[in-house]
């Protein structure tokens, strides 16, 4: 981009500013556990793109949401690849995550100046489970229905206004149409949402503070 | 291809950070295509799957009035996305002699909306632009580019067949 059209953005963008703030910052040396965090940020993006794709055809009704996603899987060019890279992709997210968690806490990279980092990627942390929650009842087959018959189940041993909760959760007393679309609306909207805002919190803070350096054994 | 007549004496050497760069946008283009191939075949799926032709019946010939377009009308099993349900078809036939019969398709070549035959007025009418046909589908005014489209007819045992796409 070295180019009058470089220029010409670079004047109004100011991108060279920005491109040189997130690409080419000084890192200390590091190892390769460093990368689990641009691991979980890729696999989160092939996330969003497999998913918009998938939302093309998936109806989130119970007469429906099981046929579109055998319709997907099964009659679509290439519909089996999109859903499989989203379904193993959401497996992945949790692994990468929390893998990635792992190095931050026993790097103690979670200490000042970054606990805002690290609490806003503990929240991640819960996005994407919740992410991996909701996703598990779209296909609408037995395993989703009665792994979120027992899942929702748990939310009613809350004392107090556990039952309540439950109730909350499914949209009625047992799962049915209202609990298949408000985990949809929840998956596609509600934590795409907060994986945004805290992602790009997330990496704001990676971009401002740096990274820490693998830690020494010294005094 | 001439042979160049200058050398260049020191062949450029690739740093380090180029040959990351390279190989960085290398890697990501070989994904965005891995991605985006399947995604574009994905989209345009629905589109590229055969119409299926079909011989439907419409009714017994002799209900057909001679001289004058008569509505028939039929459903067609049909299979969309995950969806299994009945079209309805709405078809004018017109013959003049009890002989040949033609099958007129009731929707507008304009933009698509279902035209009515008015008998006092010997005219197709299409509610949305002023589409205004005659009796054989040609166009008589308004905006429709080509005549009313037709459908293939055959008779057996005195029942009316046409083939639709």
């Amino acid at each position: 981009m070295d180019t009058k059209l470089g220029n010409y953005l670079d004047e109004r963008f100011g991108w060279r500013g920005v491109w040189a703030a997130i690409f080419l910052r000084k890192i200390p040396h590091v190892n390769w556990l460093y990368t689990l965090g641009s691991a979980t940020l890729f696999v989160a993006t092939l996330q969003i793109v497999t998913g918009i794709l998938l939302t093309m055809y998936y109806v989130p009704t119970p007469d429906h949401a099981y046929d579109s996603v055998t319709y997907i899987t099964t009659q679509l060019p290439a519909g089996w690849f999109i859903r499989g890279l989203h379904h193993w992709g959401a497996s992945a997210m949790v692994v990468l995550t929390v893998l990635h968690l792992l190095r931050v806490f026993f790097y103690g990279a979670y200490k000042y100046p970054r606990e805002v980092t690290w609490s806003t990627g503990v929240l991640l942390l819960l996005v994407v489970v919740g992410f991996g929650f909701t996703g598990y009842l779209l296909p609408w087959d037995q395993k989703a229905f009665w792994a979120t018959t027992v899942g929702t189940r748990i939310i009613a041993v809350a004392p107090g206004i556990g039952p309540w909760l439950l109730r909350v959760a499914r949209g009625g007393d047992e799962l049915s149409a209202v609990t298949l679309a408000r985990f949809f609306g929840v998956h596609v909207w509600v934590l795409p949402a907060a994986l945004l805002a805290l992602l790009l919190i997330h990496m704001y803070l990676v971009i401002r503070n740096g990274i820490s350096a693998v830690p020494e054994r010294k005094e | 291809m001439e042979p160049s007549s200058t050398v260049d004496a020191s062949p450029k050497e690739i740093s380090r950070r180029q040959f990351m760069s390279a190989a960085i946008a290398a890697m990501g283009g070989l994904i965005g295509a891995a991605l985006g191939l399947p995604a574009i075949a994905y989209i345009i799926g629905p589109a590229l799957t055969k119409k299926t032709e079909n011989w439907v019946r419409l009714g017994a010939v002799s209900k057909v009035e001679t001289g004058t377009p008569t509505l028939f009308k039929t459903t067609v099993q049909r299979q969309t996305g995950w969806i299994a349900d009945q079209q309805e078809i709405a078809v004018y036939v017109l013959t003049e002699d009890g002989q040949k019969y033609v099958a007129m398709s009731n929707i507008c070549t304009h933009l698509g909306c279902r035209v009515r035959w008015i008998a006092e007025q010997e005219r197709f009418f299409s509610p949305c632009h002023n589409g205004v046909f005659d009796k054989d589908g040609n166009v008589v005014s308004g905006p429709p580019p080509r005549p009313l489209d037709r459908f293939e007819t055959k008779i057996e045992d005195g029942v009316l067949y046409i083939r639709t796409v």
